[in-house]
């Protein structure tokens, strides 16, 4: 799941960071002339520069291999099911909310009022996918639904006073 | 440049009014926002129409709060090295307040709840949950806000182009490109007000221009424009406005670490490029809040990660390593003011990761507009920028008045490193169980977060007090005995 990725990485990075700033901290108290110090830390500033660049380099490239603004490539005999979305203040239209397990799924969003969000929640209320649903704009998600459940899509862009009312079940069986 | 008594005493007056206000709002709005976090949670029963009309207050407010405490301080360091207009600096100030007022009436006697971010076409579209008039008042205010400091920016560009010759010296490219000597190189403080003018008055021709474009649309809703645009615009307001903020604030750290650990931070060459690498990367990385877009052109959207990435290196490797090389072994006295300095690093480096780990496009996929966001800017603006602010008060009463503090300052000190790393904790762990941010009522699953992320703010909130109570009796002292202590070493 991407999210505990997320708050896992970024968990051991802050505290990483955390203890970085409280050993510094706890050295201040010492007393040390400045320049033999500049000399040796920006010497190893130059070497974890260079390591900070090439890990984010690194992670660019990995995390750019596959974007969710590409359409799947469907197999030869698949047709993907293309659900037309229409968002408004505040509900949701859909054109399709029944759905197979496995079938290619093409949601195209867009509203007829304010700026929406269309964010596609699982039973356990955790976030699979999302757009934007804009004005005279047709955003795309594509998903195939692996498991069969009610699903919820909720409003993830803050469209006015009942903006957390505008959810909408969704279902996909075996 | 400010050099005599008279003049000295003058900007300090001014400076001091500005951060007070700063301040005392600051403290409001984190009212505001432990009450929206305790609805959030189950524990009050907030109406939704009073929920986003606090929402839109805080956001407005901390934002705009924040911007004017750290202006304050930028154009106290900046007025060392060029002659700033204080007419400019208290017109600003004049525009500021008139725009809250307007903004405070919009929201709470007109009920326009159309959150900060006034996306395109919101304010005009609210369900008949605000009209014409409250849109136009809070629409309005925000532009006579904007006015005011596009004024402010453009006086401090006119005086750096005065005494560098230009914007681009400004920022040290003469000494980039060795045509100058690093010793000649303009000050860390001239360098990130030269950075902050380039990006800040092009933030606010973008917002002016969508704030103009939303009024009209309100008046006359024939009149329509590109949501997308409006978009851009939008974002390309809202990113480097409150960006700014904690570009114009370190120019506190940079000064006054410098001064408590007797260690000159000095522009040199990696200095310069990495401001002119903050410029390039701040003005262009708005697109980021875009990912979610698809019909954005996918470039942009690539770039939007990219550079966001790259916009982690200035801070990680010169900023931050700077701050932590110049207190490392430096036997600095540790008091109000150099501990939040410090703090305000950690807090800036450490909101950078959650930051940059939401610019990836397969994170933002399943986290934009979740509470991660609100979680990592808590971190880099609660305790970062606004460390820097409350730390530069500090500073601000000890040279100038030589106003001691006392053990409850301390106290006060911990309560907020406490207090906000709570907040954001909260929104993170939020953010991690998919809870969307900006709703007014939560599942229960989600409630737990919210209430921990409102007893930490209920902390950060006594300690702004004490903060306040402090600067209070710093704006007491001032008009009696001073100390004035402004050239003196305080290592």
């Amino acid at each position: 799941m991407i999210q505990t990725v997320a708050w896992v990485v970024s968990l051991i990075f802050m505290v990483l960071i955390a203890l970085v700033f409280a050993v510094v901290a706890f050295k201040s108290k010492e007393r040390r002339e400045y320049e033999p110090i500049k000399k040796k830390w920006y010497k190893a500033r130059t070497v974890y520069g260079t390591a900070l660049v090439i890990v984010l380099l690194t992670l660019t490239i990995y995390t750019l291999r596959e974007l969710p603004y590409n359409q799947p490539v469907y197999g030869a005999e698949t047709e993907p099911t293309v659900v037309n979305v229409e968002a408004m203040q505040f509900a949701w239209k859909m054109s399709q909310t029944e759905f197979k397990v496995g079938e290619p799924v093409e949601f195209h969003v867009t509203s007829i009022d304010a700026t929406h969000g269309f964010g596609i929640y699982d039973e356990n209320m955790t976030m699979l996918a999302q757009t934007q649903a804009m004005p005279e704009y047709t955003n795309k998600v594509y998903i195939t639904f692996d498991k069969p459940g009610t699903y919820e899509i909720l409003c993830l862009e803050y469209c006015g006073l009942a903006h957390h009312l505008m959810i909408q079940k969704i279902e996909v069986t075996e | 440049m400010i050099t005599a008594n008279s003049d000295v005493k003058l900007r300090n007056k001014q400076i001091s009014i500005y951060l007070v206000i700063g301040g005392v709002v600051i403290g409001a709005m984190m009212i505001f926002g432990i009450l929206m976090l305790l609805a959030q949670g189950g524990v009050i029963d907030v109406p939704p129409a009073a929920f986003y009309q606090f929402l839109t207050i805080h956001g407005t407010g901390m934002v705009g709060a924040a911007a004017l405490a750290a202006a304050a301080v930028m154009w106290y360091f900046l007025s060392k090295y060029v002659q700033l207009s204080l007419k400019v600096f208290k017109l600003n100030l004049v525009l500021f307040l008139i725009g809250v007022v307007m903004v405070i009436i919009g929201i709470f006697s007109f009920k326009f709840a159309g959150a900060w971010t006034f996306l395109y076409p919101l304010p005009a579209l609210s369900g008949h949950a605000w009209g014409v008039a409250g849109a136009l008042l809070y629409l309005g205010g925000m532009l006579i806000l904007g006015v005011g400091f596009l004024l402010l920016y453009i006086d401090t560009g006119r005086a750096i182009i005065k005494k560098y010759g230009s914007l681009g010296k400004g920022l040290g490219w003469d000494v980039i490109s060795g045509k100058k000597a690093e010793k000649d190189a303009p000050p860390p403080a001239v360098v990130a007000s030269t950075m902050v003018t380039i990006v800040n008055t092009t933030a606010l021709t973008a917002g002016a221009t969508v704030i103009i474009m939303n009024m009209i649309n309100v008046i006359n809703p024939a009149f329509t424009f590109d949501p997308l645009l409006a978009k851009n615009l939008t974002y390309a307001f809202g990113h480097i406005f409150a960006n700014s903020i904690i570009y114009m604030a370190v120019i506190a750290v940079y000064e006054i670490l410098a001064e408590y650990t007797n260690r000159p931070w000095k522009s040199n060459r990696p200095f310069l490029i990495a401001w002119t690498m903050s410029t390039a990367f701040t003005l262009v990385i708005y697109t980021h809040h875009l990912l979610m877009d698809s019909v954005m052109p996918k470039w942009m959207l690539i770039m939007g990660q990219i550079l966001s990435y790259a916009n982690g290196i200035p801070v990680l490797v010169i900023t931050a390593y700077g701050a932590l090389m110049i207190v490392y072994k430096s036997g600095i006295k540790w008091d109000m003011a150099s501990g939040l300095m410090y703090l305000s690093m950690f807090g800036w480096v450490v909101g950078v990761v959650p930051a940059i780990v939401d610019a990836t496009i397969v994170v933002n996929h399943v986290m934009h507009n979740t509470k991660w966001v609100p979680g990592h800017f808590h971190m880099y603006m609660g305790l970062g920028a606004l460390s820097m602010i409350f730390g530069f008060i500090y500073y601000l009463a000890k040279v100038d008045k030589g106003l001691r503090t006392k053990e409850i300052d301390n106290v006060g000190l911990v309560c907020y490193t406490l207090g906000i790393i709570s907040v954001s904790a909260g929104f993170l762990m939020s953010g991690a169980l998919s809870t969307p941010r900006r709703w007014a009522t939560h599942f229960p699953e989600w409630m737990a977060p919210a209430v921990f992320g409102a007893f930490g703010g209920i902390l950060a909130v006594l300690a702004v007090t004490i903060f306040v109570i402090y600067f209070i009796r710093y704006i007491m002292a001032r008009g009696t005995t001073g100390s004035d202590l402004n050239e003196k070493k305080l290592a």
